[in-house]
């Protein structure tokens, strides 16, 4: 076991915003690991809601990318495959892929269906006002 | 890659036509299908600039449309439809969506309201327990190996019924046969049919459902007999699509793609539109995984529909057998047909994205069961209210590549419409109108009630009066199984 990681306490800065017919998230962090972090803690509250997930085991995602916004993608869309999958419940973000624990319906409640992250508009931008890196992006559900 | 741009400017063209001006790198028009009010709700909404980025793509061949029912959607708008020239057009994953072929089937029943009301609630139990719904539903008891699943992804809907799930008739009611040509299972990614090796059969969640409903008005009536959609006839609609099979089959592309686009010089306005020419490795891989995924969706279909029948017979016995498939149509799909352009035939491998095919009266690859009568078109609206059963037309052939909306449309976000449903019981509102809820959640119940969607009344009127379909019959739900 690496560490307990319970979802409620993340502090990742991640905010949901407007959208008509899927899901939209706003990440904002100082670099591109840190987005991938608040991605993960996003994906993981639209998957199992505040269920509380354990950092159990580190599952390794390729993401590769020509840029910051496809590697987010691309690292978040690994990280839904795994749930989807094979049913590993993402707890954070790690060095080489994400870190979690398998669903157990006992303590996870399976709160929604994502299809995909998808690359609508999914632009990394330097962020005006803190100085580190701004990221949106639809979900499809 | 862009962020969110300007929304274009739109001009009137009629009372049912809206035109998005060409500018910029747009090869052409944008087409949007609405009347002035639809237009309000589309206030702000980045489905127009979805239209006009759509018409950035190489090849695209008349406008770029969108229907009544347009919202909001990634890369394409939902109701959105383009055509490409066979030659030099691109074929997109993103234009077809995630959920390839998603779809609506419609079956009908000999059973009339009256004899289903007092059994109502056994019913939609049954139907509740047959048809696994919800996040991560899957069957134990239909288990594919892995050359199974590939003759599903190469026969779709014939392979169900090969198995005995539904009878030899159900394909002839089926677009395209419930199997489309082309599928090929190994250009279907290990991750793709492992992600939707045990989905098969199960409806999933989000706005995908089973409602139970009965004919409550004909505009057509000759033609609503034909279909069996006698006046107060008990129907079940299915809603659902390629389940996780189908979404990484998007994903993997979508990847071929970025790379193809580059490849080939292609300029996109959202990387969502990643394409690739039709004719290219890229492209023509694709179109071999689209239709496997988009077969899978039938078969998926085809099982449901078996276990709704199952259901029936249940509770209602001998007289739950006597249970036909209307139709069954794609809303997320590309096709190779022939259209006229200025005069001439022309190949183009049509996209339509939460759109229906809406063939006339006449058109060759209509089965001959419907040919005098046109395509039938599904329209499920909001769990409230009611859906459609439409008609294809001469003028949706002429004007929309043969194509029709496919459903309400969303005006709400999901975070609004749980707001609106948070003090309320939906289940309770919607039970004292005579209409019983099952869902695996309160949440997608809360997400999906009726006021999250455009009335469908309106969207199909607007079909009707720009003559891209006809009104055959009104169906009002009385149960509703989601995900």
């Amino acid at each position: 076991m690496l560490d307990a990681y319970p979802a409620r306490f993340s502090l990742t800065p991640y905010r949901f915003i407007p959208h008509t017919a899927d899901i939209a998230v706003e990440l904002v962090a100082p670099d591109e690991a840190g987005l991938r972090a608040a991605g993960i803690d996003a994906l993981r509250e639209l998957l199992v809601g505040s269920s509380a997930v354990r950092a159990l085991e580190e599952r390794p995602i390729e993401s590769g990318g020509r840029d910051a916004g496809e590697r987010l993608v691309r690292f978040l869309a690994g990280a839904l495959y795994l749930y989807d999958a094979e049913r590993f419940v993402p707890a954070r973000a790690g060095p080489a892929g994400v870190l979690g624990e398998p669903f157990d319906p006992t303590r996870h409640t399976a709160a929604r269906e994502v299809k995909a992250v998808t690359y609508h508009d999914a632009a990394v931008h330097r962020d005006d006002q803190g100085g580190g890196l701004r990221a949106t992006l639809v979900l499809d559900v | 890659m862009s962020g969110a741009g300007a929304i274009p400017r739109v001009e009137r063209v009629d009372r049912y036509r809206w035109r998005v001006p060409r500018h910029g790198g747009m090869r052409t028009d944008g087409l949007i299908f609405a009347d002035e009010g639809l237009m309000r709700d589309l206030e702000g909404d980045q489905a127009v600039r979805q239209v006009a980025n759509v018409a950035h793509l190489p090849g695209i061949v008349g406008p770029s449309i969108a229907m009544p029912d347009i919202h909001w959607g990634y890369g394409f708008p939902i109701g959105g439809v383009a055509a490409f020239d066979e030659e030099e057009g691109v074929v997109s994953p993103g234009g077809v969506g995630y959920d390839i072929n998603c779809g609506v089937r419609l079956l009908a029943t000999s059973l009339g309201i009256g004899d289903v009301r007092p059994r109502l609630k056994e019913l939609v139990d049954a139907l509740y327990a047959t048809i696994p719904s919800g996040v991560g539903a899957s069957r134990s008891d239909l288990r594919l190996q892995r050359r199974e699943l590939n003759q599903v992804l190469r026969e779709g809907a014939r392979w169900a019924v090969a198995q005995g799930y539904g009878r030899e008739a159900d394909l002839d009611a089926i677009e395209g046969n419930g199997t489309l040509p082309g599928a090929d299972p190994d250009c279907v990614s290990e991750r793709a049919k492992e992600r939707g090796k045990n989905q098969l059969g199960t409806v999933g969640s989000g706005n995908h459902f089973v409602e139970v409903g009965y004919v409550a008005e004909r505009f057509d009536e000759p033609a609503a007999e034909r279909l069996g959609l006698g006046a107060g006839i008990v129907t079940v609609f299915i809603h659902s699509g390629s389940r996780g099979l189908g979404y990484q089959v998007c994903d993997d592309y979508l990847d071929t793609m970025l790379a193809a686009a580059e490849k080939y010089g292609i300029v996109l306005p959202d990387p969502q539109l990643c394409c690739a020419p039709i004719g290219s490795p890229e492209g023509r891989r694709y179109w071999g995984a689209m239709n496997a995924a988009a077969n899978y969706a039938f078969a998926n279909r085809q099982i449901m529909a078996h276990y709704a029948r199952r259901a029936l017979v249940r509770v209602f016995g001998e007289a739950g057998e006597r249970t036909h498939l209307v139709y069954d149509v794609c809303h997320n799909i590309a096709k190779h047909e022939t259209h006229d352009v200025g005069g001439e035939a022309r190949r183009l491998c049509v996209h339509r994205k939460g759109a229906t095919r809406a063939f006339p009266p006449g058109h060759p690859e209509i089965t001959p069961r419907f040919r005098d009568l046109g395509q039938p078109v599904l329209i499920p609206g909001d769990m409230g209210r009611y859906s459609y059963v439409l008609l294809g037309t001469e003028g949706a052939f002429r004007e929309t590549f043969g194509s029709s909306c496919h459903g309400a449309g969303r005006r709400l976000s999901r975070h609004k419409a749980k707001e609106l449903a948070r003090h309320r019981n939906v289940p309770k509102e919607l039970e004292a109108q005579g209409i019983l809820v099952r869902a695996a959640t309160r949440a997608t119940v809360d997400e999906e009630i009726p006021e999250a969607y455009k009335d469908v009344a309106r969207v199909v009127d607007v079909v009707h009066a720009a003559g891209i379909g006809r009104k055959v019959a009104q169906i009002r739900p009385v149960g509703v199984i989601k995900g």
